[in-house]
């Protein structure tokens, strides 16, 4: 304003859009400064905006409200953001502050959104909607509240769901899971297939990392993950024979090559072909699958089902070409391949190392799986097989000997039953088939005559890792011990599939193939390696987000663009289980997982059929529906396909940005009460107790039940009592102060109750009653005209009976005294303001004062409200004090005026 | 038919409205009328949303004309007209039809008969809009200059901001000095702060700044102009008269405290004060405590003397608001003299609000009784032998009489407005039930009054304390900053307009004018009237005085009211 000032991005900062905010924001815009207000909120209009009406006039608050919501909006000379928050205010040399700020993700882009609602609509996730103090659900993917300021849509996300977090393939279960629940199967395949192909495999075979960090593990039990997505999948796969989509329409013209047709092939190639590259896989065996196809036992992994997920690659134009072994990376360059992708996972092998090995009779896991898988499993009808090995290959062997008619399998490894990497439940299942486990050996040697096996020696293994955990067994060769053997089976460890390419890429000491580890990029320019050949052994997940990570380089890499700096993870930070178990432990009720359930094992051994029985629907969605949603948002993006603008943007991120002021106004406003922190009113346990603000939504025009009901059973309350003076006047709380605006509100909502249930009883219980406002006397007579029954006497405790109603224990101070019971149907706690404490930590350390009760402190409360400690900073209605509606209004364009004459000077005064 | 294009919102209010009106009803039956281009429904018209949506419905469908069927005019007529300049429709264009006081709310009970008056209203808007024609705001200068009337805290407080905004200020006092009530007062709640120096310091300010005048003893007598050029005369002590021209007055001439009537609580009986007769008498600061000579060891405080009182009785029903907290002071600025006094309140609610608790609980821990009357049986005063005799009938001790015998009896009396008929008159001020300035609303424009431009402000406008009033006088500030600050204020050109063709000069409108907007013109051979249009509120008297029907209020001419009237009689469909 004057030329004499410091040259600010704006005059002030308004921090905090409430009435408070609002006003000081539009006098000041008025007087022609330029101001800039932030809000942490998706909508301005802070907690007036959630009144039903305001006391004493009675006028409708919203109607009140929008008028200045729109304004500030709309204001020239205002500028508003939403979903923002100061993070650090620092005053400058020259007098002015230099702000940071952050614009928090709402991952809807406000400029495309246009408020339709239809991402509401399609939301699968139902939260606590705070806005009707958690009267209600609300969605995800939401607009605040009817009247919201801006009208845009904004989607909650915590976090990521641990579920969804954990998956190595990038597979959001949280998403499909909403999606069964939802009843929407199809999309729920869907959802899963956009993030990885092998939908059905992974239905049948994965182990479900995500389930062991499923929240619900806290309580009683995870969600059966892989059986809800087997159900989605066997479900979508009996109706959809064929891909419902063929080839994208663009194609850009570059090849690439993926060697090997297993999971990580597979995704790769799925990926690849999506983008529309024009993708040749190569595979040595006659089918594509890889290890799924000649690894996993059918029992496990139906071939038609592999068959079935391999079509959702091919279908995008992707080629499989069989029995095509590649040995040379150079022939691909020759034959005009732009970049190629190995996969080629590992191969079997692993010898014992120790006397008799070569004997007939004695088989690699590896290669005796892919005899069984190609259909000409060996004779073991009645013969006694032994497995050494502790692992998942040495389950499906010792299992699959059992199905092919072994008369005893007998499984040894060095591991101790809590060390072998073998699953649990895989290790149980085996046991109850009959293969009978023995842990902590090692062998010896294997016996033979005739170069045919009789017999394994074992020795006793005393331990198998070193302290550096590294694999390094000893033994004690004083304790040996020999069993009968027609068959011995060796699955000791698998070896990566890689040797054919030493001389063309750098390979790592065991033989993996040496990458980036962020990009799978290889020694040689334009060649890309995942999965087994470059992690080892890993789970069929893994190698899933090796094979999708490498399409994402090969992309970049191909379109020339850089891939430094480059992530190709974009998970939002892990929501925390036991803080989600915990919220969810007050809230949900126990509700025991549903069982997989199993064939007999006498009746499995009888033949390689599936022996895992799917979820029946309502299974699946029973199970679905003991979900938490613990990151809130699923990802499911029903949202994404909903929204007619392409507003979605899952992928936004927080945004900082920094600006300079020459003033700051704080109308951070109060922090409501929490009733629970008196648990003897029984806020939180007993349905009919509900507090002040949920009375005012319970009676607001856009109310969440459309009616005046009791949440326990919805009937219409008839004898309601509202206890004031819960949070405030009261030392075991922590706040001696009154919070100056219960009596009234609740006198407010005893008149606005017997407007619409004329004939129920209402019941103050007050201590004083606090009406001093102009008009409030007045409007207290009026409530006591109306018949309310005021009862002094402080209420000490409340009890439910079995009706939902209340027992309401009150000490009555002027009728006959003593200690009363009253019945009441609904019990309104009227709950006081405390400050918010939130602008103390914006500023350097300590230099924003504080008075006694936390509030921002007035420095000269009666001739300069609102000034501070700091120059330039003023606080604003709440901040500095409880205030009712006025007041704070009052208190808004007295700092207002302060702020104007404060700018006028030029500043701070030197 | 008139070949305009109307567009049509009608609003639900959350469900104001659309419980009692069937919206959708009206919505259907008025799109059909002639020259309703567009009629939509909307759960809040005022919302930012549909205003977006009518700005473009404006846009897309180019109309000339909007409705939209809400509330009342008085809430949002300027919301909607700065939606329609946004939209790029002249906001004169645009009309408000009251459907939410003037029917859903009045007509609860009769879903069908008020969605039949929602399609009669709904229709005379169209008429009216029909026959809109675009006008033009009216640019008036607004002088940097402000009659501040009141020389107490809340008149020096904002004095004082209004010359720091650069603002003239003009502060009309009528008694011989500056300070009010404050200036009398010792240690004030709740910083103890004590008045007589808070008002010196600002007094001192004020003489201090070149761009205030101060005139003693002087009292404003009339006002006229308008808003941004108000002409004020003042008469001096010295009964001279003076001339200001100013943009904004700012009202703030406090309050009067309560006088007892004699023998109203044993007023009037040696030893029987009120809450500032014993504030002064403690101002003194005078040890030990006494009055007239005699040692006070014990004091009984009667709370909500003249206030609380029944209307059968006055008209002061309101609660003074800051008697209690004061008092809860007082009682521990006596606790501190002489901790041994001996202190009991009778009070009816204590109503130490917000932080002021703390005072409350300061006084009961220094020993302070509380004993409650009701309003309906009262405690007596008498004296007996030259001692004061308190009889309570205490409701905490389930209405046991307690005879208390203190030295003082101190009435802790509230405010009451001051008697100000001449300056009420010469600003045309509304005052409440309550005898105080009344606000153009309590909630949200608690400063603002009806008249444009001046601003009620401290304990003119209801009890306060010194804090309370100050933020009161500072709000006013920042209201007058608002409107003159920028030079310039846009006025509604909804005024008279005379035909000059018609007009005979009769001087009837003249004489019903009551804003002395009207005055004689030569028009080639005759005279007729001129209508200021700063001056004129458009209100409308002068228009049915007129014989020749050559006086009309622009945006409701004749020929619009005529027609809004055939619509209303129309059968509704």
């Amino acid at each position: 304003m004057t030329d004499a000032a410091p040259k600010a991005d704006y005059d002030v900062l308004v921090v905090g859009a409430g009435i408070g905010g609002m006003e000081s924001a539009l006098t000041l815009g008025e007087m022609g400064f330029k101001v800039l207000v932030v809000e942490k909120e998706p909508s301005v209009g802070g907690r007036m905006i959630l009144l039903s009406k305001v006391f004493p006039t009675l006028d409708c608050a919203s109607c009140i409200s929008t008028p200045k919501m729109a304004a500030v909006n709309n204001h020239p000379n205002v500028r508003t953001l939403v979903s923002s928050e100061v993070d650090r205010i620092v005053p400058r040399k020259d007098g002015g502050f230099d702000i940071e700020l952050t614009r928090k993700p709402t991952f809807i882009d406000p400029a495309k959104c246009t408020g339709c609602a239809l991402c509401e609509a399609a939301c699968t996730v139902a939260v606590p909607d705070e806005f009707n103090y958690d009267l209600s659900a609300r969605r995800a993917a939401h607009i605040a509240f009817p009247q919201a300021v801006p009208k845009k849509a904004v989607i909650t996300r915590r976090g990521s769901s641990p579920c969804s977090f954990s998956c190595p393939a990038g597979v959001k279960p949280h998403g499909y899971i909403s999606l069964v629940r939802a009843g929407k199967y199809d999309e729920a395949f869907r959802q899963h297939l956009e993030d990885a192909p092998l939908v059905g495999v992974l239905s049948r075979a994965c182990y479900a990392p995500c389930e062991e960090s499923c929240s619900r593990k806290e309580l009683e039990g995870a969600l059966p993950i892989r059986g809800i997505k087997r159900f989605m999948a066997d479900r979508y796969y009996s109706t959809h024979a064929v891909p419902e989509y063929g080839p994208p329409r663009e194609q850009n013209g570059k090849r690439v090559a993926i060697v090997g047709s297993g999971p990580g092939g597979l995704a790769a190639g799925f990926r690849l072909g999506q983008l529309g590259y024009a993708v040749t896989i190569f595979e040595a065996e006659p089918e594509p699958g890889g290890i799924l196809r000649w690894g996993i036992p059918a029992y496990r992994l139906p071939k038609e089902v592999l068959a079935r997920d391999v079509a959702n690659v091919t279908a995008l134009g992707v080629r499989i070409e069989t029995g095509r072994k590649v040995s040379s990376i150079a022939a691909l360059r020759d034959q005009g391949f732009d970049a190629v992708f190995l996969a080629t996972g590992d191969r079997g092998g692993r010898k014992l190392q120790v006397p008799g090995e070569e004997l007939s009779g004695v088989q690699d896991a590896v290669e005796y799986l892919h005899r069984i898988n190609e259909g000409h499993p060996p004779d073991l009808a009645g013969k006694a097989v032994v497995v050494i090995g502790g692992g998942n290959v040495a389950i499906d062997s010792a299992r699959s000997a059992l199905r092919l008619g072994a008369r005893s399998v007998k499984m040894f490894c060095l591991e101790s039953r809590l060390e072998m990497p073998a699953h649990p439940w895989e290790i149980r299942e085996a046991e109850e088939e009959g293969v009978v486990l023995t842990n902590s050996w090692g062998v010896g040697q294997v016996l033979g005559y005739d170069q045919r096996v009789f017999g394994v020696e074992l020795v006793r293994c005393t331990s198998v890792f070193d302290e550096a955990h590294r694999f390094r067994p000893t033994f004690d060769l004083s304790v040996q011990e020999t069993v009968p053997a027609d068959v011995v089976i060796t699955a000791i460890g698998l070896a990566p599939n890689t040797a054919a390419f030493a001389g063309e890429v750098a390979l790592e000491r065991n033989g993996t193939i040496k990458v980036d580890p962020e990009t799978l990029a290889t020694s040689a320019p334009g060649v890309f390696a995942g999965g087994d050949a470059v992690t080892g052994p890993s789970m069929i997940v893994t190698a899933i987000g090796q094979g999708k990570r490498a399409a994402f380089f090969i992309d970049r890499f191909l379109r020339g663009e850089s891939t430094e700096g480059t992530r190709f993870d974009s998970r939002l930070p892990k929501v925390d289980p036991v803080q989600v178990a915990a919220e969810a432990h007050e809230s949900a009720s126990p509700r025991p997982p549903v069982p997989l359930r199993r064939r007999p094992a006498e009746e499995r051994i009888g033949s390689f059929q599936t022996y895992e029985e799917a979820f029946t629907e309502d299974q699946a969605r029973d199970s679905a529906n003991r979900c938490l949603d613990c990151g809130v948002c699923s990802e499911c993006r029903e949202c994404v396909r909903a929204c007619p603008a392409d507003a979605i943007d899952l992928g936004m991120a927080a945004r900082h940005e920094a600006v300079t002021v020459r003033s700051v106004a704080l109308a951070t406003g109060f922090s409501p009460f929490d009733a629970k922190a008196k648990p003897a009113l029984g806020f939180g346990r007993f349905a009919n107790v509900i507090n002040g603000p949920q009375m005012d939504r319970i009676l607001a025009p856009t109310r969440p039940y459309n009616a005046v009901v009791r949440p326990s059973d919805g009937k219409a309350p008839s004898n309601v009592a509202f206890v004031l003076c819960v949070g405030s006047r009261d030392e075991q709380v922590g706040n001696r102060l009154c919070s100056r605006v219960c009596c009234m509100y609740s006198m407010k909502q005893a008149q606005l109750l017997m407007g619409s249930l004329p004939l129920a009883d209402v019941t103050i219980y007050y201590i004083d009653i606090r009406a001093f406002g102009k008009g409030y006397e007045e409007f207290y007579q009026q409530t006591k005209g109306m018949s309310v029954y005021f009862q002094k006497g402080r209420v000490s405790r409340i009890e439910e009976t079995d009706g939902h109603d209340l027992l309401v224990h009150f000490e009555d101070v002027e009728g006959g005294g003593g200690h009363k019971v009253a019945r009441h149907d609904l019990v309104v706690l009227s709950t006081g303001l405390l400050p918010n404490q939130g602008a103390f930590g914006l500023f350097p350390s300590g230099t924003l004062e504080r008075d006694a009760a936390s509030y921002v402190h007035e420095v000269d409360e009666e001739l300069e409200p609102g000034a501070t400690s700091l120059e330039g900073v003023f606080a604003i209605g709440a901040a500095t004090a409880v205030r009712d509606i006025p007041d704070t209004i009052v208190h808004a364009e007295a700092a207002s005026a302060q702020i104007a004459a404060y700018l006028r000077r030029g500043g701070a005064t030197a | 038919m008139t070949g305009r294009r109307i567009g049509v919102v009608v609003c639900q209010c959350g469900g104001n409205i659309s419980d009692y009106v069937d919206t959708e009803k009206v919505r259907e039956t008025i799109e059909k009328d002639a020259d309703v281009v567009s009629a939509q429904v909307q759960m809040f018209a005022c919302s930012d949303a549909a205003q977006q949506d009518a700005i473009r419905e404006i846009r897309e469908k180019k109309l000339d004309g909007v409705v939209v069927c809400s509330c009342s005019p008085k809430l949002h007529t300027a919301t909607f007209r700065a939606m329609a300049e946004r939209a790029g429709l002249n906001p004169y264009q645009y009309t408000q039809v009251n459907i939410r006081e003037q029917d859903s709310w009045a007509h609860t009970h009769d879903r069908g008969g008020a969605t039949q008056k929602a399609i009669h209203l709904a229709r005379a808007g169209v008429a009216r809009t029909a026959l809109s024609e675009p006008l033009e705001k009216i640019r008036v200068e607004t002088l940097p200059a402000v009659v501040v009337v009141g020389g107490g805290v809340a008149g020096l407080r904002a004095a004082l901001e209004l010359s720091e905004m650069g603002i003239s200020v003009h502060l009309v006092e009528r008694a011989e000095e500056l300070g009010g009530h404050v200036a009398r007062w010792g240690n004030l709640f709740p910083n103890d702060k004590v008045g007589r120096e808070l008002v010196h310091g600002l007094i001192s300010a004020v003489r201090a700044r070149e761009n205030i005048a101060v005139y003693l003893g002087a009292e404003l007598l009339e006002k006229s102009g308008r808003l941004g050029a108000f002409q004020v005369k003042l008469r001096t002590r010295s009964k001279e008269t003076v001339e200001l021209t100013v943009g904004s007055i700012v009202v703030a001439t406090g309050f009067e405290p309560y006088a007892p009537q004699a023998g109203e609580f044993g007023y009037g009986l040696p030893g029987v004060v009120t809450l500032p007769e014993f504030k002064e008498l403690l101002a003194t600061g005078a040890r030990p405590l006494a009055y007239q000579g005699r040692p006070v060891r014990s004091i009984a405080y009667v709370y909500c003397v003249g206030s609380r009182e029944s209307p059968d009785r006055s008209g002061r029903t309101y609660c003074s608001r800051y008697c209690c907290s004061a008092t809860s002071h007082i009682a521990t600025v006596v606790n501190g003299l002489d901790p041994s006094v001996r202190q009991y309140h009778l009070f009816r609610d204590i109503r130490t609000y917000g932080r002021y608790e703390a005072l409350y609980e300061k006084a009961l821990r220094g020993g302070s009784v509380y004993l409650r009357y009701s309003e309906e049986d009262p405690p007596s005063v008498t004296s007996s032998d030259g001692q004061l005799v308190v009889k309570v009938k205490d409701r905490l001790l389930a209405g046991e009489e307690v005879e208390l015998r203190p030295d003082l009896v101190v009435l802790v009396t509230g405010m009451t407005p001051r008697e100000n008929s001449e300056l009420t008159q010469a600003l045309k001020l509304p005052v409440g039930k309550d005898g105080f300035f009344r606000e153009v609303h309590v909630k949200l424009r608690p400063v603002e009054t009806v008249m444009d431009g001046i601003f009620i402000v401290g304990a003119a406008q209801g009890p306060k304390n010194v804090a309370e009033s100050v933020a009161s006088a500072l709000a006013g500030v920042s209201k007058a900053g608002a409107l003159l600050m920028k030079g310039y204020v846009n006025l509604d050109p909804l005024v008279a307009a005379v035909d000059p063709n018609l007009c005979l000069w009769c001087e009837e409108c003249l004489k019903a004018c009551p804003y002395g907007a009207v005055r004689p013109v030569e028009a080639g051979d005759k005279q007729i009237a001129e209508v200021s249009s700063l001056l004129c509120k458009g209100e409308g008297a002068c228009v049915p005085a007129c014989p020749k029907q050559a006086i009309s209020v622009r945006g409701y001419t004749n020929e619009q009211v005529t027609a809004m009237i055939d619509a209303l009689a129309q059968e509704a469909a």
